[in-house]
């Protein structure tokens, strides 16, 4: 199989509720995200085993609704894996 | 059986509880200890029970709902979390043991206490409260309702003196959560603490806290958090902060689905129907030569409970023949709040608590009225 890479965006967390409240208010303004793993390379000290796989496409939106909403975070990070990420089949 | 307990545990679950259970004892991963589908449905049910209590209690955000064991575990964390040696803390002889002695124990470290008295009705006077405050008052901390008479509190007045000088506010919600409405932020609460089996008809094992914003509470236990893994302190970001180990996510799983349910039927309704059953057992029994009743019963909103002593009869005798001869379930004896009895004159005696449920019925509260009246005849 061909390698895929591609640059995407991870939202990391200090917890795991940041990350589900921040899902939330994405889902209101009709962004999808993702709940992934933390990738080890990106996590650092603070960041939490979880965080929110955003389509480089959409990142815009997503700060747009973060201004807006003040849903707090760790940090975005772009970040390149070979991992599709249109696989949403539980959130 | 005939369960009028239901101050100790609401046994009578909704189905839609059970259901929940069973279903997440079959399906849940751990909470927050990854993003494979087990884990993440336990993780999105315990969000989604913090978002519906947050919203119930009118929390600033679902992070400030904290999940514990039950009201005694939250009131450890509330109480040896916020008071340090040398700091003063008012409370009062209406609380419970789960107040009581983490406050006695906080006294054996260096802080002052002040217990406001009660009267013989079991009230206290909330200008004893606020002339209790000195310069180095740190905390009230009182109950909502009595576990003993069924008396409330004025919570928003006692929360308002305790915004006035900079006090902070905890609340031990045992007996009125998911009855009564509970608004932190009207009521100047700083500090909620609740268990989620009585009132909340959720499971045993489950309680939270709702903690304000401005409050920093230090952390009874440290340890796992599926979260910060390098780092040595425990992390600071609530509700992480106040919940290490693995959550009971079987239990909020119910806890959330009994959230639902107090939702769809009503608050005011469930609140009304066993308030419904408590003035006609009390009416019915309040006349009966040799019948005692304790608490206040001249404001209608008031817990469902009504505690009684028949003659001189040892309460724990009264309860067993209720239980034996009538299938009538009641608790007796001392109820884990040794400074109420004390101002009630129920230290030696103890007392009989009936306390009703909204699943109770007519015939429930007519049984038991019978079994009083049969009781206290036998002294003639």
């Amino acid at each position: 199989m061909a390698e895929q890479k591609k640059l995407h965006y991870y939202i990391l967390f200090k917890t795991y509720t940041q990350g589900m409240m921040m899902q939330e208010l994405l889902k209101k303004d009709g962004i999808k995200s993702r709940i992934a793993p933390a990738p080890r390379a990106i996590q650092g000290e603070l960041g939490c085993g979880m965080s929110l796989l955003i389509e480089p496409e959409l990142i815009d939106a997503v700060r747009e609704s973060i201004a807006k909403t003040k849903a707090e975070y760790h940090d975005i990070v772009p970040y390149e894996t070979n991992i599709n990420p249109g696989r949403n089949r539980f959130c | 059986m005939i369960y009028l307990d239901n101050a100790a545990t609401t046994m009578h679950k909704p189905q839609c509880v059970v259901d929940a259970v069973v279903n997440a004892l079959t399906s849940m991963g751990n909470a927050g200890r990854g993003t494979h589908e087990a884990s993440l449905d336990a993780t999105m049910v315990v969000f989604g029970a913090r978002m519906k209590l947050a919203q119930l209690f009118n929390a600033e955000s679902p992070e400030q709902i904290v999940f514990t064991a039950n009201s005694t575990q939250s009131l450890n964390i509330a109480i040896k979390g916020v008071i340090n040696k040398g700091d003063h803390v008012i409370t009062t002889e209406m609380e419970h043991n789960s107040v009581l002695r983490p406050l006695y124990e906080m006294e054996e470290n260096g802080s002052e206490l002040t217990i406001v008295k009660a009267d013989l009705l079991g009230n206290i006077n909330i200008n004893d409260v606020e002339n209790a405050i000195k310069s180095n008052t740190k905390a009230i901390v009182c109950t909502h309702g009595s576990n003993l008479t069924g008396n409330l509190n004025d919570i928003e007045k006692i929360g308002a003196i305790a915004k006035k000088h900079g006090v902070i506010f905890i609340v031990d919600a045992s007996q009125t959560a998911g009855v009564f409405e509970i608004d932190v932020q009207k009521m100047g609460i700083d500090i909620l603490c609740f268990t989620g089996h009585k009132g909340m008809l959720g499971p045993q094992g489950t309680g939270g806290m709702v903690v304000a914003k401005n409050v920093r509470v230090r952390p009874l236990l440290s340890g796992g958090s599926g979260v910060q893994t390098y780092l040595k302190k425990h992390p600071e970001e609530m509700p992480t902060a106040l919940e290490a180990g693995t959550l009971n996510a079987h239990g909020i799983a119910g806890l959330s689905a009994a959230v639902d349910y107090i939702n769809e039927t009503g608050m005011e309704n469930i609140r009304k129907r066993e308030q419904a059953l408590m003035w006609d057992f009390y009416n019915k029994i309040k006349d009966v030569d040799g019948v005692k009743v304790y608490g206040d019963f001249s404001k209608e909103e008031r817990c469902a409970i009504v505690t009684v002593n028949i003659w001189d009869f040892d309460s724990s005798q009264v309860s067993d023949v209720l239980y034996n001869d009538y299938g009538i379930s009641t608790r007796p004896g001392a109820h884990c709040a040794p400074l109420m009895h004390s101002a009630l004159q129920t230290g030696e005696q103890g007392a009989v608590r009936f306390s009703f449920s909204h699943f109770n019925t007519e015939e429930d509260v007519d049984a038991a009225v019978n079994a009083v009246i049969e009781i206290a005849n036998e002294k003639r």
